[in-house]
């Protein structure tokens, strides 16, 4: 596998799409860190923390993987170059596993390609406090081991698929579908259990009184569970989390959840890769 | 004969449709086998077979003596390279990048033969001009030169001289002839273009409805197809007993009919034939060609 690893990793490096996505990466993680210090001084005259913004590539990356995975492995059958690889004898497994390594390295690449240059500029811009780091550091690893599971998704679907404008719709869309979902589940988790019903006299205008009223669109229950689970659970849901930058967040079970999806999907991929005919 | 290719039985299907149907090829070590079929044949899917691309519904074929289920087939099919429809090549990329990123699939640890390879197949001076601005010759050269990286002792091509202008066929063809005699690559060439076939094979097969109708050397197909007269009498044994009194070649192929390879003397034969009283019915002249023989053997109102 060493062999289509070198080729792959050396295909990646001629890849257009590949080092546009690491600039425009960079470009954004600079402006989003520069722009908030700026909006701090002005409106809070103090710094911002440096976690701060510092994970909403969170809410790109399924966007950018999905983009990049399906234009990268969709080459392959477009160009016709996967029989290349099946012709001179290596094994199916081998060429899957290549291409999800290969994808899940470009993800991280893109993720590095934020974090690094906002770093660079928050850490002498907003400092560093040793609470700070130990949540960033999580929350990080959190975010890759996401990327590995939007790769690992979109190198199934890119994979079995042999069009690449087939792929490149479902992925993106599949991602689209799922982000208004998580959003959604995220709202309806947020809302409050309860809200201030106010009384008050039509003429002036003047309060008399105000008293606390149970929220009937508040979650309770096993319904609550379910929708938090799924929050936790798909990839697009702890996007959400980490952009939003809730520091209490299960960060190691989010990572569970990431890794068991990967491996899942990589595990059908190879399964059902195995028996496709190519043409 | 060492056979490079052969199969038994082969059969797939694509749901409700057989491609291959108790398909066997026999494809002998250094020939330029011409596989020979109209459109969705099976020809394509026999070669997507071959190169792993796609799994057999049932029988078997082996390649260097390798069966299709043995392990070692991946090893086997180091040795060969392949052009299966279009030509596999990065569009985005030039010839020397297109060979590079091959030499690294398969596993060459030098770069250093990728300009003789690029001189072999006339595409040496692409420079830095990237394969989608390549002509389709260009392309089809640039697939072969792919194929070839690795050295491989037998060569695939599906329909390789397809959409090619009269230069590019000529040019085509004489890279055939110059790799199977200057390399002794062995070749299975797919192709319905039947007057550029016979310019080159040493060996056919014909294919029909994903069966193999006909394997024959091109010998042997000379044979078949040279002048002769084909004759029609009212007595078959009278025919073959004055023919072998005048020592003349013939072939009966049916109760009445014979096919006769000589200038004959047509009123010594008829008169010989007459005092024996057999009557001739009918004479005529006929050479077959390539494209005769395949529409004879196919079956003319099938062939296409």
């Amino acid at each position: 596998m060493s062999r289509l690893l070198s080729a792959d990793f050396a295909k990646l490096k001629k890849s257009r799409f590949f080092w546009l996505c690491i600039i425009g990466m960079a470009v954004f993680g600079l402006y989003m860190k520069i722009m908030e210090y700026i909006s701090a001084q002005q409106y809070l005259s103090r710094s911002p923390a440096l976690h701060s913004m510092l994970s909403i590539y969170a809410m790109v990356i399924g966007f950018l993987t999905a983009a990049f995975v399906s234009l990268f492995v969709g080459t392959e059958y477009s160009d016709g170059t996967i029989r290349n690889k099946l012709i001179i004898g290596h094994s199916r497994a081998a060429i899957y596993f290549s291409n999800l390594i290969t994808c899940s390295a470009a993800g991280l690449f893109m993720c590095l390609a934020y974090l690094l240059p906002a770093a660079a500029v928050g850490i002498p811009l907003c400092g560093i406090e040793t609470a700070d780091f130990r949540y960033i550091v999580s929350m990080f690893l959190c975010s890759f081991v996401m990327t590995l599971a939007f790769t690992s998704l979109c190198t199934l679907v890119g994979m079995l698929c042999q069009n690449k404008a087939v792929t490149a719709v479902v992925t993106i869309l599949s991602v689209c579908l799922l982000f208004v979902a998580s959003i959604y589940i995220s709202a309806r988790l947020n809302e409050p259990e309860t809200y201030q019903e106010v009384t008050a006299l039509a003429e002036d205008g003047s309060v008399t009184s105000t008293r606390d009223v149970p929220n009937p669109g508040y979650l309770r229950g096993t319904q609550r569970q379910i929708y938090e689970f799924l929050d936790e659970f798909l990839p697009t849901g702890q996007s959400v989390i980490l952009t939003r930058g809730d520091q209490g967040s299960p960060f190691l079970l989010m990572s569970a959840y990431s890794a068991g999806i990967a491996a899942a999907a990589a595990g059908i991929g190879i399964f059902l890769f195995r028996k496709r005919d190519i043409k | 004969m060492e056979y490079i290719l052969t199969a038994e039985s082969l059969s797939k299907q694509y749901r409700h449709f057989k491609a291959l149907d108790s398909f066997s090829i026999h494809v002998p070590k250094g020939s330029i086998y011409g596989f020979v079929g109209k459109n969705g044949a099976g020809k394509t899917t026999f070669i997507r077979l071959i190169c792993g691309l796609q799994e057999p519904t049932s029988g078997s074929y082996t390649l260097y003596g390798a069966k299709n289920t043995d392990p070692g087939i991946t090893k086997s099919r180091r040795r060969m390279g392949a052009v299966v429809e279009t030509p596999s090549i990065y569009l985005d990329m030039t010839a020397e990048d297109n060979l590079k990123e091959q030499y690294r699939i398969i596993g060459l640890p030098s770069f250093d033969d990728i300009p003789e390879l690029l001189r072999l197949v006339g595409l040496e001076n692409t420079g830095k001009k990237k394969a989608k601005n390549f002509s389709l010759g260009m392309k089809q050269r640039l697939g072969i030169a792919i194929a070839l990286a690795g050295s491989p002792d037998f060569l695939i091509l599906d329909e390789p001289v397809n959409g090619l202008d009269p230069q590019g066929i000529i040019e085509m063809r004489e890279l055939i002839l110059k790799l199977n005699q200057e390399r002794q690559i062995t070749f299975l060439i797919s192709s319905h273009i039947l007057d550029e076939l016979s310019r080159l094979a040493t060996h056919y097969g014909f294919i029909d409805s994903g069966h193999m109708v006909k394997e024959l050397s091109a010998r042997e197909l000379d044979a078949a197809c040279r002048k002769c007269i084909r004759v029609q009498v009212s007595d078959i044994q009278t025919l073959t007993r004055v023919l072998d009194e005048m020592d003349i070649e013939y072939n009966i192929f049916s109760d009445t009919m014979a096919d006769i390879f000589a200038r004959v003397n047509v009123s010594s034969l008829t008169l010989a034939l007459a005092e024996q009283g057999c009557d001739v019915i009918s004479l005529t002249e006929r050479e077959e060609s390539l494209e005769s023989f395949y529409v004879n053997l196919i079956g003319g109102g099938k062939a296409s």
